[in-house]
Formats: structure tokens, C-alpha cells, sequence
């Protein structure tokens, strides 16, 4: 059997090939912080004095930093009142997700930061980063949660509130090694009326995506409309905003988001979708119609649903 | 007797009931909508399709993998039969490249399509050399 002589050594050389690949595309993702990748425009040194300090108990970090960023946003409140929706006391610390679940219930978008040059600009705009650093070594690690509060160009240093130390001043050197460990993992605490400084569409929107799978429908509804703010045409605003609407049970809010989604987005079928079953719901049966059969029409990856609502629609008559 | 009986019979109704209960169908409301998350992901899949097709349509990236004997437009036609979370996966291998179109940077991407063109050359039954 030659073909089979042929085969092994192939499928060997064929996935030594690909694990170089993957060994130097790894490498490549791995970008080490430089002062000349600096953005510019910003000011050299800023300190958000503005912050308040709770100083925290055993283990207690993450509850104390977001109840610094949470009163920062305008909703004053304890880390003690936070204890038990981030606490977790068989881990004696606080999960990423606790915290980023805990800042929705509160009617906060999360919005996740990655990296030190995303960290200044929020800085600057007036947002503090609650950073997860690793104070110890990879191999022996002691997690910590700080709010980043300040930077300094001049001196090269960062200002932290930190664990009991009200204004704890660290080399950039060091804090970009203790907070790399964690790979750069950040969140800055925003009310739903504001923009991070630098957004991209698709991050900001799953944040406020976030409050409308949490529940938190009112505060996603603000959150949308910010959005479109910033990105006037977005079908993701659009079509979060009217679902969010729909779920407060404002029919004719959820069509009005829905009618602008069709309006810059003649191809949205979802949108479509969705109109055809808001006004379904407020009885306009003939609209709701010719609405599901444009849905049905464009198609796409969600057809069977659509069809399901035209057949919904058809059933009604 | 006729207690055990009646005891039972209680009993088997109350337990018909609460699995009825259970596992009755509950009608939901959002059933004929789409939601956000759908759209969030259709739109992420769509760039990430649209991110890979602007690759592969530089001129840099066509003459690579024509060196190595790809056809680019087989290449692309090749793209278009990943699903969703393949072409996701490579759009994030892409960004993951040392940004500016670095030469080492494609020579590398043109690495990673000519394996996933030969992975699904393969697996279409197309060839037979793995």
C-alpha cells in the first residue's frame, strides 16, 4: 500500500508546519509595552482627584473598587452593600464576572479595557480603569483589584487606589508587569449617558448589550441611544433599542426603533421581522403583513423564523 | 385496602398534575422576535468575512499565494464554504498579525489560507494527500 507510506509523513510534516505557524503567531500577539507607542494629544500628567477612597477590609478589593467607580458614576453606595453580589467568600476574592455582573445591576455599563495605551485616553476623558493586577509572581499569584486613577508622563508613574494606600504612586515599569499577568484585564464603570473615549461600535454595544440581557431594560434603552449618538445609523442600536422597548411593553417605542432600523437598512430582515410583530401586536394586521413577507423575502441565515412570523401573521386573519 | 387505593389514586393525580406543570409549554413572547445578541453576532461574522475578502483581494496576498500555486480565486470561493466560527477563527489569527502588511506578517497569512484551502480541499474530497 504506497498511498498509506505516503500519508504519514505528510500528515507529520503538514502539522509541524502548522504548530510553527501557531508558535509564531503567538509570538506575534504577544506586544510588549513601548513609550513609543504613546498616543498622542493627551495631556502629560492627569490625576482624577475626583475619585473616592474606601479603603478596603480582608480580601475586599474588588467590592471597594467598584464601589469607588460605582459612586464616581453619580450612585453612591458601600462596598459593603456590594459585598455579597461580587464576594466570593470559598475564593476569598472577586471573578471578573462578578464584578462586570454586579456594575449591570446597577444600572452601569461594564466596558472591558485591554492594555495600557486604551488606558490614558479613558484617563483623560475622566473615566477610572479598575485594573486586576497579579502583585505576586505568575507562579504564585496575589490578584488585586485597583482603581486606576492617574498617570504622569514626567516622572513615568501611575497613581492607584490601592487596598489601603489612598494614593499609591508605581513606576509604569512595574505596573505594566503586575497588570500584564492578568493580561491586561480592565473595566471602566460608565453611566449609560456616556461614551468610553475611544469606542469602537461593536465593543460599546455588547457592553449595553449586557444591561439588556441582565434585565436592566430602562438603563440599555439610554444606553442605545447613546450609541446612536456616536453611530447614528447603527442596526445594533436599533435593534437593541427596540427590543428593549418591546420588553418594557412599549409597542409603539419598539416600532418607531424598528421603522428607523428598515429606514438605513433596507436589507435587515430581522428588522423587518421584528416591525411585522410590533405591529401585530398593536393590531395592524394588514402593515404586520406585507412587513413579515419583505422580511421573508430578503432571506438570510434567519429565514425560518421569519417564516414562522408571516405564518403567525397569516394564522390571525 | 381500599384506603391504600384512594391514597394512591391521590397521590398519582397530584403527581400527573405537578408533571404536567412542568413540562407544559410555556408560550413565550419573544418567540417571533430576533434579539440583539443575533444581530450583534450576524454582523461580527459578517466583518469578519468581509475583513478576510479585503486580504485576499491585496495584491501583496494574491501574488503570495500564487507562488504558491493557489489560485486566488479559488482561495476565496474556498472562504465562502467556512462556517461562521471557521471564518471567525482565522479573521482572529489576522488580527492577531503584527499590523501594517508587513511582509512577514502576510507570508504568514498566506501560510495559514494555504492550509485552510488545502484542510478543505481536503475534506470536500477534492484530493486525497493528508
Amino acid at each position: 500500500m504506497p498511498a498509506c507510506r505516503i500519508r504519514r509523513p505528510l500528515y507529520g510534516l503538514l502539522f509541524l508546519v502548522w504548530m510553527i505557524v501557531g508558535f509564531l503567531v503567538g509570538c506575534a500577539g504577544i506586544k510588549k509595552f513601548e513609550s513609543t507607542d504613546l498616543p498622542k494629544n493627551l495631556p502629560p500628567a492627569i490625576e482624577l482627584e475626583a475619585v473616592p477612597f474606601y479603603p478596603q477590609s480582608d480580601y475586599q478589593c474588588g467590592p471597594s473598587t467598584l464601589a469607588m467607580a460605582l459612586t464616581y458614576s453619580d450612585l453612591p453606595i458601600t462596598p459593603e452593600a456590594l459585598k455579597s453580589q461580587v464576594y466570593t467568600p470559598s475564593q476569598k476574592g472577586s471573578l471578573q464576572m462578578a464584578m462586570i455582573g454586579a456594575t449591570r445591576r446597577h444600572d452601569r455599563i461594564a466596558y472591558p479595557i485591554f492594555g495600557l495605551n486604551s488606558v490614558y485616553p479613558e484617563i483623560a476623558a475622566g473615566h477610572p480603569v479598575i485594573v486586576l493586577q497579579n502583585l505576586g509572581l505568575s507562579w504564585i499569584p496575589v490578584w488585586h483589584y485597583a482603581v486606576l486613577i492617574g498617570y504622569d508622563f514626567i516622572d513615568n508613574t501611575v497613581i492607584l487606589r490601592s487596598g489601603i494606600t489612598e494614593r499609591k504612586v508605581m513606576s509604569l515599569d512595574t505596573f505594566d508587569k503586575t497588570w500584564a499577568r492578568s493580561d491586561y484585564w480592565g473595566l471602566i464603570v460608565l453611566k449609560p449617558t456616556r461614551l468610553p473615549a475611544i469606542a469602537s461600535e461593536k465593543d460599546y454595544l455588547s457592553a449595553v448589550f449586557g444591561l439588556e440581557k441582565s434585565s436592566r431594560f430602562q438603563a440599555a434603552i439610554e444606553g442605545y441611544q447613546t450609541a446612536l449618538t456616536r453611530w447614528p445609523r447603527s442596526l445594533i442600536a436599533f435593534m437593541g433599542l427596540g427590543n428593549s422597548l418591546y420588553a418594557l411593553g412599549d409597542l409603539h417605542g419598539a416600532e418607531e426603533a424598528f421603522r428607523m432600523a428598515v429606514k438605513n437598512h433596507p436589507g435587515a430582515a430581522e428588522a423587518y421581522n421584528n416591525l411585522a410583530q410590533a405591529l401585530l401586536e398593536q393590531g395592524h394586521k394588514q402593515e404586520a403583513l406585507a412587513t413579515a413577507q419583505k422580511a421573508v423575502a430578503i432571506g438570510g441565515p434567519m429565514r425560518e423564523v421569519y417564516e414562522a412570523t408571516l405564518k403567525d401573521i397569516q394564522s390571525k386573519e | 385496602m381500599c384506603r391504600i387505593k384512594r391514597v394512591e389514586k391521590v397521590v398519582s393525580i397530584l403527581m400527573t398534575l405537578i408533571l404536567v406543570i412542568i413540562f407544559a409549554p410555556v408560550p413565550s413572547v419573544l418567540a417571533a422576535m430576533v434579539g440583539t445578541e443575533a444581530v450583534l453576532v450576524n454582523q461580527d461574522t459578517q466583518n469578519a468575512r468581509d475583513q478576510l475578502r479585503s486580504f485576499l483581494n491585496r495584491e501583496d496576498v494574491q501574488s503570495q499565494l500564487t507562488l504558491r500555486g493557489i489560485d486566488p480565486a479559488e482561495a476565496k470561493a474556498r472562504i465562502d464554504s467556512l462556517s461562521d466560527a471557521e471564518v471567525m477563527q482565522i479573521a482572529d489569527k489576522i488580527d492577531q498579525l503584527p499590523a501594517g502588511g508587513s511582509f512577514w506578517g502576510t507570508v504568514l497569512f498566506v501560510t495559514i489560507i494555504a492550509f485552510v484551502v488545502l484542510v478543505v480541499l481536503e475534506l470536500l474530497g477534492y484530493t486525497d494527500f493528508i
